[in-house]
């Protein structure tokens, strides 16, 4: 009886074991050291020296952070104004019972997100290749004026990034978008249209709140995934590290790597990455905020 | 509930026990499955053709040295990178030898000498006598505030491969070309419109500004170093601002004659095989693998040297490198120089080197070899081996800074920002950007001294 009682006590912390030593290994460990790396001067975790608040304060200072900083707030609010309107719109246009080879063109609007960054990436560098790539050819054979040699890639860095996002995740996002619709109480609709309302007013003041929180969690996926893009920019402009010329690619996460992954300065690396954290986490209270002022 | 029954309630479920099971089995099996062998020592590589060149210097020595056997293991080059770094900064053990290129050698001597994920070579050369078997100027990307840290496995001059079909065909001889000036000016009617778009369908080189290989290449052809052999940055000297404001009348404006034909890319061979580019920079190296990929142009392509800034000037400069260096972590470091010198001072791999790939050896003991002045039918009957052994004495000094790639990073960004003025403005002309280049480099001199002086055990070292 003794045995069986001291047995189902230690029970719920033998199925907690696994969960708590990965999350041990790999969040809670790295995450207390890199908090420590911050306040070092290092190369490597072998050869440190304490410094304070010394890589915060040059983090303040450093016009390359701050280009990234710039760079990144940008793509972020262009991700935001296309992907979820392109998202919700491709949504909206295939919830559409009348709209015939519907699920076909679900399928044909999600596969980019199947296909991947680095996939992505690959195609949009050939598209927008000087010269041999399809946009400047297809332009300079309709229009001869047109220079085959129309360096995109250099003269558009952020619409070309933001480009390729919207082309990724459009379809991605527009699944959620999808399943939401399909929950809208169809009674509430015919309701509405009863009263009266108009497509924008059952749009407005029907779909839309009913949509609300999924809109909310696509908006913080949206926001925080772009805080942290890194993929893109690096494959595009694999040459430079990912930064692009004169930097205009450079992200926080890219420099952060760079930092860190390249010249070994860790603790550089780790107070990026500590304000990056600082940012996703304001950013994720002042939505949860919105949303719960929203929603009283 | 009785107290047997509440027992048995919490019990384990037999699926619960299955799952455990297996989990102790899969355990097992992977704990008494044979770990692969490891043979003595390991060499890391990430080219993948040296697992077989070095087969049979490594079968050799394996038969002397059974105790000490030798693997080469074929590492793609990222993945090479980040496991060398992650091994030296985090001491963890990486492979006893490493085969890697310059940008990622140069990245292990970011931090104090001493801590140098590479064994000191310096004083085995010269205990040794092997100092002098290679020009000074090779060993300088290998070497950190004064030790030399790796064996580089070529020099890899760099000279011009031209379209001899098309120049010849036009009649222009090349013998009279001493200047990039010259260059242009005796190749300009090569370039024209030939399908009246309004654009021309060839230019005469192939680069671009942004293109790091490029300007690496034309910066240390001109002599406009990045670093000074202290390791100092210098990115704003007269000659720096010269040259770039020079460079940007090739890539912009009315007089442009450079077209961006991306080497190794489907797009940029079959620009080649067009004729859309005359020329291009042509280490040995590159030489190899256009005689093996480019196969359609064998016996249309030329080597010359390279034009020079001014008359008198440097005939050529250098791109790529790869070393041969001893991890510290290596057992036995004396064991393992034996192994590098079998390897790299070998004959045998300085005859596969030029025969499978054309590059030339930069250990003088062999550049006799009657090899180097056999004809080459890919390149119209020329000695190519001789060729590029000539530029030994004039391949330029190149640094070895952790910060190189940054540095360059920097002046690209430099030339970029000039080109931009000068196609707002319409002034392709050297003189007239010559000041902005200044302040630019200004600028870029400034952000990079401020990222070094970040680094206080780089800047501590004598």
């Amino acid at each position: 009886m003794k045995a069986s009682r001291s047995f189902s006590e230690w029970t719920p912390w033998l199925f907690l074991a696994p969960y708590l030593l990965i999350f041990g290994t790999f969040v809670a460990w790295p995450l207390t050291r890199s908090l420590v790396l911050a306040f070092e001067q290092t190369y490597g975790p072998k050869t440190t020296a304490f410094v304070g608040l010394l890589n915060f304060q040059f983090v303040l200072h450093d016009p390359l952070f701050w280009t990234a900083v710039r760079n990144t707030v940008l793509f972020t609010l262009a991700a935001a104004v296309t992907q979820i309107p392109a998202a919700l719109g491709l949504a909206l246009l295939l919830n559409r019972p009348d709209i015939r080879g519907r699920r076909l063109f679900r399928l044909i609007f999600f596969t980019p997100s199947i296909v991947g960054l680095a996939f992505v990436a690959i195609i949009f560098t050939l598209l927008l290749e000087k010269r041999t790539g399809f946009v400047n050819s297809s332009l300079h054979s309709l229009f001869p004026v047109w220079d085959p040699d129309f360096p995109w890639l250099e003269s558009y860095v952020m619409p070309s990034l933001i480009a390729a996002a919207l082309w990724l995740s459009a379809g991605f996002y527009m699944v959620y978008f999808l399943a939401a619709l399909q929950n809208v109480p169809a009674e509430l609709i015919d309701a509405a249209h009863i009263d009266g309302a108009g497509p924008w007013q059952r749009f407005r003041h029907v779909t839309l709140p009913e949509i609300r929180p999924v809109l909310n969690i696509i908006t913080l996926l949206v926001v925080t995934g772009s805080l942290q893009l890194f993929e893109l920019p690096y494959l595009f402009y694999n040459d430079t590290a990912g930064n692009g010329p004169e930097n205009h690619a450079l992200t926080i996460v890219t420099y952060l790597y760079q930092t860190g992954f390249r010249t070994g300065d860790l603790g550089y690396a780790s107070a990026i990455g500590w304000v990056l954290t600082l940012v996703l986490v304001g950013f994720a209270l002042l939505q949860r905020r919105m949303t719960q002022r929203g929603e009283s | 509930m009785s107290s047997a029954r509440f027992a048995s309630s919490r019990a384990l479920s037999p699926g619960i026990w299955i799952i455990l099971l297996l989990a102790v089995v899969s355990t097992t099996g992977v704990l008494l499955m044979p770990a692969p062998e490891r043979g003595g020592a390991v060499l890391w590589t990430f080219i993948d053709y040296n697992g077989k060149n070095y087969a049979s210097i490594l079968a050799a020595w394996n038969r002397a040295h059974p105790d000490t056997r030798l693997q080469a293991k074929v590492i793609e080059y990222a993945a090479l990178q980040r496991r060398m770094l992650t091994g030296f900064f985090s001491g963890t053990p990486t492979a006893d030898l490493l085969e890697v290129e310059r940008s990622i050698a140069n990245r292990a001597f970011i931090g104090p000498l001493d801590r140098v994920g590479f064994v000191d070579l310096t004083d085995y050369l010269r205990a040794d006598g092997l100092t002098d078997e290679i020009a000074p100027a090779v060993y300088t990307p290998w070497s950190s505030r004064g030790r030399i840290f790796g064996i580089p496995i070529g020099f890899h001059p760099v000279l011009l491969a031209y379209r001899a079909d098309l120049v010849e065909a036009a009649g222009i001889d090349v013998s009279q070309i001493e200047t990039w000036d010259d260059f242009f000016r005796l190749l300009r009617p090569l370039m024209f419109d030939r399908n009246g778009d309004g654009q021309p369908d060839r230019y005469l080189l192939s680069g671009w500004n942004n293109n790091p290989n490029t300007i690496d290449i034309l910066l240390l052809q001109a002599d406009a170093q990045l670093f000074d052999p202290a390791g100092r940055p210098t990115l704003d000297t007269p000659r720096n601002a010269e040259i770039l404001a020079r460079l940007v009348s090739w890539f912009a404006g009315p007089n442009r004659i450079a077209a961006d034909a991306s080497d190794f890319t489907f797009a940029g061979n079959r620009q080649r095989l067009e004729g859309y580019v005359v020329a291009t920079f042509m280490p040995d190296w590159l030489a190899g693998s256009w005689r093996k990929d480019l196969t359609p142009l064998a016996g249309k392509v030329k080597l010359m040297p390279l034009p020079a800034w001014e008359r008198g000037g440097r005939r050529t400069s250098a791109w790529g490198g790869t070393m041969i260096g001893i991890a510290k972590s290596a057992p036995r470091p004396a064991e393992k120089w034996e192994l590098v010198k079998m390897l790299y001072f070998s004959r045998e791999l300085a005859e596969t080197n030029f025969n499978e790939f054309l590059i030339v050896s930069p250990l003088r003991r062999h550049h006799h070899l009657p090899m180097y002045d056999r004809p080459d039918p890919y390149f119209c009957g020329q000695p190519v081996g001789r060729l590029y052994l000539d530029q030994e004495n004039n391949v330029p000094t190149r640094p070895s800074s952790p910060y190189t790639q940054e540095a360059l990073r920097l002046a690209l960004d430099v030339l970029g920002t000039l080109k931009q003025h000068a196609e707002a403005t319409g002034r392709y002309d050297a003189a007239s950007l010559e000041p902005l280049a200044h302040q630019l480099l200004a600028e870029a001199q400034r952000s990079l001294l401020r990222q070094i002086a970040r680094n206080p055990f780089l800047l501590a070292a004598p």
